[in-house]
């Protein structure tokens, strides 16, 4: 019988800085447990630290043909600061993929909102990746994303890099500014009303704080984005990955199971608004 | 006038499952033990398991599940009810998951549950509590752990003569007095003895390996049997808990006595560490050294900590907020999922709680309420 919560091993390749306290790795499956692992944008693992225990993180990259995949990493408590103090070559464990993915077949030919504050921007960049990889499949694609100060926002080379997609617009904000900092001040909502893709066919998929995705759906709904078509990927306390322990529940659905992506009709059912 | 037939229609049903139940107890009830031939009996099957999980008195006189195998001193024959479900033995306080051969090199190594387990003297209602973990746990991810457990497992019930305490409620929530499956054997006290019910094919290979110990049932022997059911049936009045589910999820239950829940629970655990069918948990890692194991170990909602993560934020933050999930997951939610409600009436988190909540009496303000 199939012990779920046992992992697999895997290595890390590779270990950006990617702003204070975060950190980007680059895992790969060790042969002996499986060569390739299957997940979908949107996804996430159960990762385990031994002697810290397990903690859930989304697939930060898209899936690709040569098995690496990527989380981003803020340093926020235990096993995250003990994540942040391993090396390239040194091994963890792994479970899932787990969860469901962001709605895959209702945003093709779409318009796409994207609307991702601080880290939150991690679970996002695997669904844009795979949107400008296969740009044609995609209507026009903006991007809101903001953090506290410029130094935490978080790819920063490769948002950049977006921007050389067509039809594509990026609008980045910041809470406080430094000197090099020339754009925009304030939070993501503010930069709403610079978004020009229509309200009644549009998806919009956000990620974040719950403050943050509890009043950008506010304001995105006073736009005229249709609640069955925005979508959040929420975060919630979870152990087991697999609708077991308990700690994701919200009447009668799991997080880990029926989660993370919600959309806003459901999230409304549920009586949540982050 | 329209509810007087629908009182009359619901007497009718109620008459007639009542009877069913008789009749199918009628059908099943043949066989008979006697006292000394289930001491017998007891140990012959001491023989045949690894450990054997009895009633036993313990500490001052609490009636406990407990491995009997070699220590002895089981009860074949006990009056209520243990204090903690035997589901302590299938979803232990703690339990190794896989072991840690090396945490710096992230080398575990698996194990498998091969304890072979006799449950004895499970009450009805622990009996149906240990059915419906088990659907969950197979829901999906099946959970290794708890199916090997159930898969190696003997379940030996004994049905109850009297009300173990005033407060339980099985005959309410139809789990109680007689256990209707989930058991391989089911034992029924009479005067002389014991009425037997085979359950399953595990139960049949116990009844061919020691049927010398058994014998056909008398009719007077049924008859008492029969009696037990029409005792608690008369005293009792089955709770609607389809009807009850409908009304929490409509969210029709008056705040105030959400409100006074909260204010009653000192979130003292009792509930959750008692309740048999409570099924949450975490995981821990105990290292020493580089070597050790991961542990799952039982948690609950009712804890401050149990939806709050790490960078400090809490899904559910309102003390008063843990108690009601706990109702609404045991009453409304696993009723509309599962088709009934997630307690058996075993009354343990009403004896256990130093606020004096009750689910009972929750359940009757509720219903009464609504009407």
């Amino acid at each position: 019988m199939k012990n779920e919560y046992f992992p697999k091993i895997v290595v890390i390749e590779n270990i950006v800085n990617e702003a204070p306290d975060v950190k980007t790795f680059t895992l790969r499956l060790k042969h002996e447990s499986g060569g390739k692992l299957k997940y979908k944008p949107g996804q996430f693992m159960m990762l385990s630290l031994p002697g810290y225990g397990e903690a859930p993180f989304t697939f930060a990259s898209r899936p690709a043909s040569n098995g690496r995949f990527q989380i981003t990493v803020k340093k926020l408590g235990s096993l995250t600061a003990a994540l942040h103090d391993l090396r390239e070559k040194d091994a963890v464990g792994i479970r899932g993929p787990y969860g469901n993915s962001f709605p895959l077949d209702k945003i093709e030919n779409k318009d796409l909102l994207f609307v991702a504050g601080g880290i939150g921007m991690a679970p996002l960049r695997s669904l844009i990746q795979q949107v400008f990889k296969n740009r044609k499949n995609y209507g026009n694609v903006e991007i809101v994303y903001g953090s506290r100060s410029p130094r935490e926002l978080v790819y920063k080379d490769e948002i950049i890099s977006w921007q050389d997609n067509p039809d594509t617009d990026i609008h980045l904000t910041v809470d406080t500014p430094d000197e090099t900092w020339g754009g925009a001040c304030g939070v993501v909502c503010a930069l709403f009303p610079k978004v020009k893709l229509d309200p009644k066919t549009s998806v919009v998929i956000l990620c974040g704080p719950p403050v943050m995705i509890k009043s950008a759906i506010k304001d995105i709904l006073k736009l005229g984005f249709r609640d069955s078509n925005i979508y959040a990927s929420l975060e919630r306390h979870m152990k087991c990955g697999a609708g077991k322990c308990g700690h994701c529940y919200i009447k009668g659905k799991y997080v880990c199971l029926d989660g993370p992506n919600f959309s806003y009709l459901e999230m409304k059912k549920l009586e949540i608004n982050s | 006038m329209v509810l007087d037939y629908v009182f009359i229609a619901e007497l009718f049903a109620r008459t007639v499952s009542h009877a069913l139940i008789i009749v199918k107890l009628l059908q099943m009830k043949k066989l008979f033990i006697t006292k000394e031939s289930l001491e017998e009996l007891v140990k012959n099957l001491k023989k045949d398991c690894d450990e054997f999980i009895a009633p036993k008195k313990e500490h001052l006189d609490d009636i406990v599940f407990s491995d009997t195998k070699h220590s002895g001193g089981e009860l074949s024959a006990y009056e209520g009810n243990s204090v903690v479900s035997p589901r302590a033995f299938l979803l232990p306080q703690t339990e190794e998951v896989f072991k840690i051969i090396s945490a710096k090199g992230a080398k575990f190594k698996a194990i498998e549950e091969k304890t072979r387990r006799i449950f004895y003297g499970v009450r009805p209602c622990d009996m149906k509590a240990i059915t419906l973990m088990r659907d969950f746990f197979a829901d999906k991810f099946v959970d290794a752990f708890y199916e090997q457990k159930m898969e190696r497992s003997i379940f030996i019930a004994i049905a109850c003569a009297s009300r173990c305490s005033k407060k339980s409620f099985c005959y309410e929530m139809d789990s109680g007095p007689v256990a209707k499956d989930g058991f391989d054997i089911e034992l029924t006290p009479v005067k002389m003895g014991y009425l037997v019910d085979i359950g399953s094919k595990k139960g049949s290979k116990i009844l061919k390996k020691n049927n010398k110990l058994f014998t056909k049932a008398s009719s007077g022997a049924i008859k008492e049997a029969k009696a037990i059911l029409e005792r608690f049936g008369e005293a009792a009045k089955r709770i609607d808990y389809k009807k009850l589910a409908r009304i929490m999820a409509q969210d029709k239950v008056k705040q105030s006595i959400w409100d006074d829940m909260g204010l009653r629970c000192v979130a003292c655990s009792g509930c959750i560490t008692l309740c048999p069918t409570c099924s949450c948990f975490s995981f821990m890692d105990r290292l020493e050294n580089d070597r050790g194991a991961r542990l799952r170990y039982c948690d609950g909602c009712i804890y401050a900590g149990f939806t709050r993560m790490a960078g400090g934020s809490a899904p559910i933050p309102n003390h008063k907020d843990h108690i009601r999930r706990f109702f609404e997951h045991k009453l409304n939610i696993d009723t509309l999922r599962y088709g009934r409600p997630s307690c058996v009436g075993c009354a343990r988190c009403i004896e256990i709680c130093p606020g004096n909540i009750d689910i009972r009496k929750f359940i009757e303000a509720v219903t009464k309420g609504a009407e």
